[in-house]
């Protein structure tokens, strides 16, 4: 318990260094080397990517409106269409960093497994 | 394990990453959009704070420091050292604020849409491209470079466009680009002539030739003369009757013989734009302060981002303050310390359609003058979002572009097919040099010196000096035309139906300091009969421009209050003539009745009687004319005017027009009447349910600010309860209304007195909270009292950002 939150801490850090530099996809592919490198078992792996690159997006989009009311998400619940439910719409980008996140775990903990 | 197994993950993440990366027809890239990193979480932006900020820029190119402030409406106050830093400054800062749009709108105008949305942009950009809306452009912009000034003011501005393009990082992206999945192209100066061009696009490009030749073709020339008459029963010309004229009018050309065209035949609706403007100037007679006031409200389609941006542009020689084009150099319409001007459109007959005859099917060689004459090919080449390239030949005879060939399907119903176009927005022409001109301007001499250089879309140019003088100039390019020249389709083969030259500048109708006391405009005809030359047939409705006469004549002691009331005002003066004719001939004992017999007339948002009278108008000119005129939609037709339908009810009770031709019976006036009224009632009950508070002018007009790109209600402005309309002079309808209004007095010591306000806000950013926030103060008919500084430095509470923008 206590690797897999180490695990997803770290992801979340360095996707959101490499993310501020790299472009959307380079985040995945960080987490996809992180898998890699530490040899991470296959068996549960898309789940800790899930975990973290929900984390990581839904926090770091709060984080950009942090402290100023914007209209712009609620437009964007609109236009989506999510109804304009901001907190969907939170939720939304959770899980498409999520799932990109996720895929990418899998695939670095599949090509370094051997067998 | 088998390699398979180990590279299957890769795979999969591999297309699902591309998927999320790429736009799959309406469908955004969701990674690249939601990313909170990269997509539109990054376009939220911090509302001011309050607290003034500083902040320095480097902007490759600049010569020397320019500094500007933005007040508390995120207007720039740009203070530069000479013109060049200055247009390069206005290039970067509208870039800033406006660039998806300006690059939309220039892409609009070159017939470039495909390239964004896919082959769904493809016939409308065909339409501009076949109207030569790139031709004009070229043409215009080989004009704009041979004046010096006008040239550097065009290189710098395009220099400081680039020059924030290449700032931007994909995050940084305008949110525009990220739900279209594009990225922004270099700037060039060729754009603000395509914008310009656009402009006549927007305010020169209405044509009925065709509707009126299948008029003649149907009903004789009699009848088309008659229903279509050449100057309204009513009528106030923005050119007072009497007005002396200071100039020996020329020869003017033998008309052609008559023609009967061909017409032709098309099924595509078009839309019918409701676009005018007012404008008018009061001399200090009038008013409390001895001083002029001019105001100016131009009526465009209502979009966000707003067609205006504000600025005060400052430099060695010029201090101008107003509204400007995202897109172009200079300010459009304002004022400087000595005069103010503004601008409404002019609907003289600047656009004419030839009927062509090809010597074959090659159509290299067309009939004219007794000859066989070559035309002249133009390759345009369309690139198209995931298709291959379309390449489309435009046959070009001395006149213009065939538009449509004879085989072709038009994209709009006016426009007829087999006949080349002659338009005044093909013309080489000047009309940066009179915006830069204007801009510098002191006087009246200087005023009509920079207007000399104006060619497309005409418009009326108001005028006022802190010298005492008051102006009006119908200026623009007129064709030199004998009387009717052009009011239906002509013969490309007569030579005699060519345009003739043009109307000399100083001729074009003008007033200056009248003995009423005041000059205006609001799109009616520019003149009375008596003036020497034809301007065209067929302006605005004069409702607007009468009662803002009636009120003028009547007002003193004008102040910018009573003036913004005028803006405002939703009296409907059709109504006074036109409801005592109907109520005459009705008999009914509907509560609605009632409702419309104790109007006050008023097209205020809550009335019910302007709900019922509008709907009634427009409902009755279907049942009266459609019969006749519309009753084939292969030939499209004009209906007559509402001028003429009155006319009609007063004068010509027993006229065949009554008669419904499609029932065997024969209808009377009063059975139309009478029918037009109770389908209207039936109608507003399906629509709003019992006559009540729901059926409420603002509710049944839906005045609306809608973005540039169709159906994204989420980045718009709907439901605005707000009165006026089409024919009010608060002529807010529901997509167009006043774009912009200004209102300046001005003063002895260059300190004019200046408001403002236009429906929308300074950034184009859906994320900034100047996106919309002057809407509110616009719908309620109130105005923002505009920051006219002296300089930079200069102390005032409504600064909150500073930027100091160097080279380095």
């Amino acid at each position: 318990m206590k690797y897999s939150l180490g695990l997803i801490l770290l992801i979340v850090v360095v996707g959101s260094l490499i993310g501020m530099y790299l472009p959307w996809y380079a985040m995945g592919i960080s987490a996809a080397v992180i898998a890699y490198l530490l040899g991470m078992k296959t068996k549960g792996s898309f789940t800790i990517g899930f975990a973290a690159g929900f984390l990581l997006w839904a926090l770091a989009a709060y984080y950009t409106t942090l402290g100023h009311p914007s209209t712009l998400p609620s437009r964007m619940a609109a236009l989506l269409p999510l109804q304009g439910n901001v907190v969907l719409l939170y939720v939304v980008t959770g899980v498409i960093g999520g799932l990109t996140t996720g895929l990418w775990v899998w695939t670095g903990a599949r090509l370094r497994q051997k067998s | 394990m088998n390699l398979f197994k180990k590279v299957f993950p890769l795979l999969i993440t591999l297309g699902v990453t591309y998927g999320l990366s790429n736009s799959w027809g309406t469908i955004p890239p969701f990674g690249k959009l939601l990313s909170p990193f990269h997509g539109f979480w990054q376009n939220a932006e911090a509302p001011d704070s309050g607290e003034p900020t500083e902040e320095n820029l480097q902007i490759p190119g600049l010569q020397k420091e320019v500094k500007v402030v933005y007040d508390e409406m995120g207007i720039p106050h740009v203070f530069a050292e000479n013109d060049h830093d200055l247009y390069l400054a206005q290039g970067y800062l509208t870039a800033k604020d406006r660039l998806w749009q300006m690059e939309f709108q220039t892409h609009f105008a070159g017939g470039r849409i495909s390239e964004i949305v896919g082959d769904k942009g493809l016939a409308s950009d065909q339409f501009q491209r076949r109207m030569g809306s790139v031709y004009g452009a070229e043409q215009s912009f080989e004009g704009m470079k041979a004046d010096p000034q006008a040239k550097v003011a065009l290189e710098a501005y395009s220099d400081g466009v680039n020059a924030y393009i290449n700032s931007l990082s994909e995050r940084k992206l305008p949110l525009e680009y990220k739900l279209l999945n594009y990225s922004p192209e270099p700037w060039s100066p060729i754009k603000s002539a395509l914008f310009l061009k656009n402009m006549s696009f927007v305010l020169a490009s209405g044509t009925d030739d065709l509707k009126m030749t299948n008029i003649l073709r149907q009903y004789g020339r009699e009848v088309a003369e008659n229903l279509f008459p050449n100057y309204p029963f009513e009528e106030s010309p923005i050119i007072p009757t009497g007005s002396p004229i200071d100039f020996k009018p020329v020869p003017i050309p033998a008309s052609p013989k008559d023609f009967m065209g061909l017409g032709s035949a098309m099924q595509t609706p078009e839309k019918d734009p409701n676009i005018g403007s007012n404008n008018w100037a009061v001399s200090g007679n009038k008013t409390v302060s001895g001083m002029p006031i001019l105001a100016n409200d131009p009526h465009l389609t209502l979009s966000l981002p707003s067609i205006w941006y504000q600025m005060q542009l400052v430099a060695p020689g010029v201090n101008v303050y107003g509204s400007t084009m995202p897109g172009t150099p200079n300010i459009i319409t304002g004022f400087n310390k000595n005069i103010a001007w503004g601008v409404t459109n002019v609907g003289s007959d600047v656009l004419d359609w030839y009927q062509v005859k090809f010597k074959d099917a090659s159509k290299l060689e067309y009939w004219h003058g007794g000859q066989w004459k070559k035309t002249k090919l133009r390759i345009e080449t369309f690139k198209i979002k995931g298709k291959k390239d379309f390449v489309d030949t435009v046959f070009f005879t001395h006149h213009g572009p065939v538009v449509y060939l004879s085989h072709e399907k038009a994209f709009k119903s006016n426009i007829p097919v087999g006949h080349a176009l002659r338009w005044i927005a093909h013309e080489k022409s000047q009309e940066l040099t009179t915006f830069y001109k204007l801009n510098r301007a002191k006087n009246y001499a200087d005023y009509t010196q920079a207007l000399s250089y104006y060619s497309a879309p005409a418009q009326n140019f108001v005028f006022a000096s802190n010298e005492g003088d008051i102006a009006l100039w119908v200026n623009g390019k007129f064709p030199l035309k004998s009387k009717l020249h052009g009011k239906y389709l002509m013969d490309g083969t007569d030579p005699a139906a060519d345009w003739q030259g043009f109307i000399p500048q100083a001729h074009n109708p003008h007033v200056k300091n009248p003995v009423r006391g005041f000059v205006s405009s609001a799109n009616q005809f520019s003149t009375d009969p008596s003036y020497p030359y034809y301007l065209g047939w067929q302006y605005a409705p004069s409702e607007r421009g009468r009662r803002i006469n009636e009120r003028l004549t009547a007002m003193t002691k004008v102040t910018i209050d009573s003036l913004r009331g005028l803006q405002n005002d939703n009296y409907n003066i059709r109504a006074r003539k036109l409801l005592p004719l109907l109520l005459a001939n009705v008999r009914s004992k509907d509560k609605a009745m009632e409702e419309l017999k104790k109007w006050n007339l008023q097209n205020s948002a809550e009335s019910i009687a302007a709900t019922i009278f509008e709907t009634w108008v427009s409902t009755l000119q279907t049942f009266l004319w459609d019969d006749e005129f519309a009753s084939d939609e292969k030939v499209p037709m004009n209906r007559p005017s509402m001028d003429r339908t009155i006319h009609l009810i007063e004068y010509e009770a027993n006229a065949r027009w009554w008669d419904n031709v499609k029932t065997k019976q024969k209808e009377t006036m009063q059975e139309i009447l009478t029918s037009s009224f109770q389908a209207s009632l039936d109608s507003l009950q399906k629509h709003h349910g019992a006559m009540g508070p729901a059926w409420a002018w603002h509710k049944e007009k839906e005045t609306g600010v809608r973005h540039l790109i169709p159906g994204m209600d989420a980045l718009s402005r709907l439901h605005i309860p707000i009165g006026g309309g089409g024919t009010i002079v608060n002529a807010t309808t529901t997509k167009t209304g006043p774009s912009w209004r200004l209102i300046v007095e001005l003063s002895k010591k260059g300190t004019p007195k200046a408001y403002g306000i236009y429906p929308g806000g300074q950034s184009g950013n859906p994320g900034s909270s100047h996106y919309d926030d002057l809407i509110d103060t616009w719908a309620k008919g109130e105005l923002k009292p505009l920051l006219y500084l002296d300089q930079a430095n200069q102390s005032t509470n409504r600064i909150r950002k500073k930027i100091t923008l160097s080279a380095k």
